[in-house]
C-alpha cells in the first residue's frame, strides 16, 4: 500500500516537472508571442541584448526585462542598415524591430561590449519609434581599481533614464527590493545547476528551465524554479545509460537544437560558460551597501564575458576549472559567425584545452538567417564518436 | 616615332613629373629610418613598443620607448599585396577569416617574420587603445599572450554626445597609470618638462597636417586622401619628434607653392569626391589609375584627419589629451560622425561620397548605410558603398567594383532623388 502511494507520488512530480520543462521548452523554442501576451496582461516589456543590463533597475521602475536572443527567420529590413558580416543577433533582432514584431516592447537597452553592439544603438534609435532608449556605456577594464568610480556613475546615469522615461523616481527601498529578487533567482539558478550535476536533470531541461526566467517576471521565474526544485532536489540520477558529458561554451543558444541534438545523440551538457547560462548568473549584488555602487560592484568582479578584459589568463583558469569539476569530455564552443570577442579566443582556448587537459573541443558557428540543424547534428555527431572512441 | 609624338610624349612625362609630390621621398626617408631604427634595436636595450593606431603615443616618445605600429607594418604588407599570406598563417592557427586582417596578418607577421621588411621588432611590452576599436585589445591580448609581455590597456568607453565628466575622469585617471606603467617598464621617472616638450610638437605637428589636408579645398586639389594616406604615416608614427615638424613643413611649403602655380595632382580634375573609412590598400594604384581617367579627384576623407588634434591646454597636457584621445572619430555616435562628414563635404565642395564597407573594421562600417542616407539628405549629394577589406584581398571584386565606381561618376551631376 505504502509503496503505491511512494509510486503515485513520485509518477505525480514527473508529471508535474514535465509540464514545468515542456512549458520552459516552447517558450525557448518561440518566446515572441508569449512577449506580446505579457503586453496584453497588462506587463511593459524591454528589450536587453546583454549579461551585463542592469536589469533590477528595470525591474525596479515596474518595466519588465526580456532577453531577445535573435530569432531564425530570414531577412527583410535589417540589410539595409547593417552589412552581412555582423553577426546575426544583430541582424535578426534589428529584424523583427523594423518589421514592427516588437512593437510592444516600451524599447530596449543597450550595452557597450562589442563594436557592434555600439553601432546597433544608434541603428536602432535612429530607425524605430520606441518610447524607450536605453545606453548602458562599460569600460572593457573590469576588475580593476581604475575603471569602478566610472561603472557606478554609469549605473546611475542608467537609473536617471529610466527615471526619465518612467516619469518617476525609482525609490532606494524598491531597487533594494528588486536587489533581492534577482539575488534570489541567482541563488535559485546555482541550485539548479546543482540539480543538474547530481543527474537529477538533463541539460536541456536545466537550461530551459533557466532560459524561461528571460521572458517573465522574475518573481514568477522565481516561484518556478522553487517549485520544480522541490519536485527534483534529492530525487538521486535517473536511471539510464551513460551519457558522454559535454561543455559548452560561448554567447547565447537562441534555439533549444543544440541542447536537444546532443541529447539526442547521447551526450549530454553538464556544464556551461554561456552570457545566457553560467555567466548570467555568476555572484550576487550586495545588498548591504548602496543598490547602484553594488549592481556595479557586482559587474565588475563577476566572471567576464570575452568582450571585457580582466586579465588575460583568466578564461582559461576558470574553463579548466569547470572542465574538471564537471568532468566533461569535451567543449562546444557554440559562437555566433562575425563574433569577434568570442572568435578571438578561441584558438588559444582550444590549443590548451588539448595541450594541458587533452580535452577535445568542436566550433560551431551559428548564423540564424541560415541555420541548419542538420549541419549542426553531423558534426556533433561525428565529434561525440571521436571521444566515445566509436 | 614621328617628331611631334615624341614631343607629346616628352610634354606628358614633363607634366606628370611636375604633378608627382616630392616630400613623398622625403617621407620614404624618414619612414625608412624609422623602421631600421626600430629593427635595429631588437635585442638591444632599448625599449620596443608595440602601440595601436589611435592611442597616445606622446607618453612613449617622451621615455625615449621605440613606437611601433602594427596597423601602420599591416598597410604597408597590404600595399605590398604580401598580407594574405600572413592573415593565412593565423587562419591555420585557427583564427577566423572574419576577424580583422590588419590583426590576422600581424599575428602570423609575428609567427613567421613575414612581410616587406621581415616582420617587426620583438616587442618589449604593448599598448592598446580601445578608441578605434574593442578588435585591437583583444588582439593585443593573444599578442601578450605570444610574445609574454606586459600589455596596457588605455579603455576610452564609447562617447554618445558630449563627453561626459565621468568618463574624461576616467580617462584622466587612467592617463597617469600609463605614466607610471612606463616608468616601471623603463626604470626612468617622468620628466614633465620632456613630456610638456613632446606635447607641444605633437600639437604642432598635428597643426601642420591639418593645414597641409586643408590645402585640398584648393580648385584643382594638389593632392588626393590617397596621397594623404601615405603622407600621414609619420603624424601616426612619430608624432611628438622634431623631424615630423620638420617633415610637415616641408610637405605644407610643397602644398601652397602647388596651389600658388596651380598645379593638381590629376592632369584634369571634373569631379571632387569624398572618401569614406580605411584605403583598400592592395588596390591603391588601379583605384588611383580609374579615378584619374574619370577625372574625379578624392579631395578629402574621415580618415587622416583623425590626427588632427585640438583644445589642447599646455598647461594640462596630460589630461587635454586624456580627453582628446577618448572623442576620436570612430568612438563616437553616428550623429556626431555625420556632422563630421557633412562638414568635410562642404569644406572641402564635393559632389559625393564613396563608403569602403571594411568587412575588417565594424566600428567604422556599421552605420554606413544609415550615414550615406544622411548624408544625401543633408547635402543632396550622392554616396555610394563598395564592399571589400582594407588588406585581404580576396574579398575584392575589382570588376565589379570598378564597374560600379564607373556607373557613379557618371551619374554624378543626375539629380539625386
Ligand atoms: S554575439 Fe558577439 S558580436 Fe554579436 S552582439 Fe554578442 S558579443 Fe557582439
Ligand atoms: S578593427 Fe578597424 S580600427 Fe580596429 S584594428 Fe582593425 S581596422 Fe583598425
Amino acid at each position: 500500500m505504502c509503496g503505491d502511494g511512494y509510486a503515485a507520488v513520485a509518477e505525480r512530480r514527473a508529471m508535474e516537472v514535465k509540464t514545468i520543462v515542456d512549458e520552459c521548452l516552447e517558450l525557448w523554442r518561440d518566446p515572441y508571442p508569449h512577449l506580446a501576451r505579457l503586453r496584453e496582461e497588462g506587463e511593459r516589456p524591454v528589450g536587453v541584448f546583454c549579461s551585463y543590463t542592469p536589469e533590477e533597475i528595470l525591474h525596479a521602475a515596474g518595466l519588465t526585462p526580456v532577453r531577445l536572443m535573435g530569432a531564425v527567420r530570414s531577412l527583410t529590413h535589417a540589410d539595409a542598415h547593417l552589412q552581412a558580416y555582423c553577426c546575426s543577433l544583430a541582424r535578426t533582432d534589428l529584424d523583427m524591430a523594423l518589421a514592427g514584431d516588437l512593437d510592444y516592447l516600451e524599447g530596449a537597452v543597450f550595452v557597450q561590449t562589442c563594436d557592434t553592439m555600439m553601432r546597433l544603438s544608434d541603428i536602432w534609435r535612429r530607425n524605430t519609434a520606441f518610447p524607450y532608449h536605453g545606453d548602458l556605456v562599460l569600460p572593457i577594464r573590469m576588475g580593476e581599481e581604475v575603471s569602478l568610480p566610472f561603472l557606478e556613475e554609469e549605473v546611475k546615469r542608467f537609473r536617471r533614464g529610466v527615471e526619465e522615461f518612467a516619469g518617476q523616481r525609482i525609490w532606494d527601498d524598491a531597487l533594494e527590493e528588486s536587489v533581492h529578487v534577482y539575488n534570489r533567482n541567482r541563488r535559485l539558478a546555482e541550485r539548479l545547476y546543482k540539480a543538474r550535476a547530481s543527474g537529477a536533470i538533463d541539460g536541456l531541461s536545466a537550461m530551459a528551465c533557466l532560459l524561461a526566467g528571460f521572458w517573465m517576471r522574475r518573481e514568477k521565474h522565481n516561484e518556478m524554479l522553487h517549485e520544480l526544485l522541490e519536485r527534483i532536489e534529492g530525487a538521486g540520477a535517473a536511471a539510464g545509460e551513460e551519457r558522454v558529458p559535454l561543455l559548452v561554451s560561448g554567447s547565447v543558444c537562441t534555439t533549444p537544437d543544440l541542447f536537444e541534438l546532443i541529447l539526442e545523440l547521447g551526450a549530454d551538457v553538464v556544464d556551461d560558460d554561456l552570457c545566457c547560462g553560467h555567466r548570467y548568473f555568476d555572484a550576487f549584488v550586495d545588498e548591504s551597501s548602496s543598490p547602484e555602487e553594488a549592481l556595479a560592484k557586482r559587474m565588475w568582479e563577476r566572471v567576464n564575458c570575452p568582450a571585457k578584459h580582466q586579465c588575460i589568463e583568466d578564461r582559461f583558469q576558470r574553463l579548466v576549472r569547470q572542465v574538471m569539476d564537471s568532468g566533461a569530455k569535451g567543449v562546444v564552443f557554440y559562437l555566433q559567425s562575425f563574433c569577434e570577442p568570442h572568435l578571438f579566443d578561441l584558438p588559444y582556448l582550444r590549443q590548451r584545452l588539448q595541450e594541458e587537459l587533452e580535452v577535445p573541443s568542436l566550433v560551431l558557428e551559428s548564423e540564424l538567417q541560415s541555420f541548419s540543424r542538420g549541419q549542426l547534428r553531423t558534426r556533433l555527431q561525428a565529434f561525440i564518436e571521436t571521444i566515445t572512441g566509436v | 616615332m614621328s617628331e611631334d609624338v615624341r614631343e607629346r610624349t616628352q610634354e606628358e612625362k614633363a607634366d606628370r613629373e611636375r604633378r608627382k609630390i616630392k616630400s613623398a621621398g622625403a617621407m620614404r626617408e624618414l619612414m625608412t629610418k624609422y623602421y631600421l631604427e626600430a629593427k635595429g634595436a631588437e635585442g638591444t636595450d632599448r625599449h620596443i613598443a608595440w602601440i595601436t593606431s589611435g592611442a597616445p603615443v606622446e607618453p612613449l616618445i617622451a621615455f625615449d620607448v621605440i613606437p611601433v605600429y602594427p596597423e601602420n607594418h599591416g598597410a604597408m604588407c597590404g600595399a605590398a599585396h604580401m598580407n594574405v599570406e600572413l592573415c593565412e598563417v593565423a587562419e591555420g592557427r585557427g583564427f577566423s577569416r572574419d576577424l580583422c586582417s590588419y590583426a590576422r596578418g600581424d599575428i602570423g607577421s609575428a609567427i613567421t617574420k613575414g612581410g616587406p621588411i621581415g616582420g617587426l621588432p620583438r616587442p618589449t611590452f604593448l599598448v592598446a587603445c580601445n578608441n578605434i576599436c574593442n578588435t585591437v585589445f583583444k588582439w593585443y591580448e593573444e599578442l601578450a599572450r605570444f610574445f609574454e609581455v606586459p600589455l596596457f590597456i588605455f579603455d576610452t568607453p564609447f562617447v554618445r554626445g558630449d563627453l561626459p565628466e565621468h568618463l574624461a575622469a576616467y580617462s584622466v585617471r587612467q592617463m597617469h597609470e600609463y605614466v607610471s606603467f612606463l616608468e616601471e617598464m623603463t626604470a626612468k621617472e617622468y620628466d614633465e618638462a620632456r613630456f610638456m616638450d613632446v606635447a607641444a610638437k605633437s600639437l604642432f605637428a598635428s597643426a601642420l597636417w591639418k593645414e597641409v589636408l586643408a590645402c585640398n579645398e584648393h580648385r584643382p586639389a594638389p593632392m588626393t586622401c590617397f596621397d594623404a594616406f601615405i603622407l600621414m604615416a609619420p603624424i601616426v608614427t612619430l608624432r611628438g619628434t622634431q623631424e615630423v615638424v620638420d617633415f610637415y613643413q616641408g610637405v605644407l611649403e610643397e602644398m601652397k607653392r602647388r596651389i600658388e602655380e596651380g598645379v593638381g595632382i590629376l592632369p584634369s580634375e571634373r569631379y571632387r569626391l569624398l572618401w569614406d573609412n580605411i584605403p583598400v590598400w592592395y588596390e591603391m594604384r588601379n583605384l588611383g589609375k580609374l579615378f584619374m581617367e574619370l577625372e574625379t579627384c578624392l579631395v578629402a576623407d574621415t580618415y587622416t584627419s583623425a590626427w588632427t588634434f585640438e583644445g589642447v591646454d599646455a598647461e594640462k597636457p596630460l589630461e587635454s589629451m586624456a580627453r582628446i584621445y577618448t572623442e576620436v572619430y570612430l568612438n563616437i555616435d553616428l550623429e556626431r560622425m555625420a556632422d563630421k562628414i557633412e562638414s568635410l563635404a562642404t569644406r572641402f565642395g564635393v559632389d559625393g561620397m564613396i563608403m569602403h564597407s571594411n568587412r575588417s573594421c565594424k566600428p567604422y562600417s556599421l552605420g554606413q548605410y544609415d550615414l550615406a542616407k544622411e548624408f544625401t539628405r543633408r547635402t543632396g549629394k550622392p554616396a555610394l558603398i563598395i564592399e571589400a577589406d582594407h588588406t585581404d584581398s580576396r574579398w575584392y571584386d575589382r570588376a565589379q567594383i570598378e564597374t560600379r565606381i564607373r556607373d557613379f561618376v557618371e551619374n554624378l551631376l543626375l539629380p539625386q532623388t
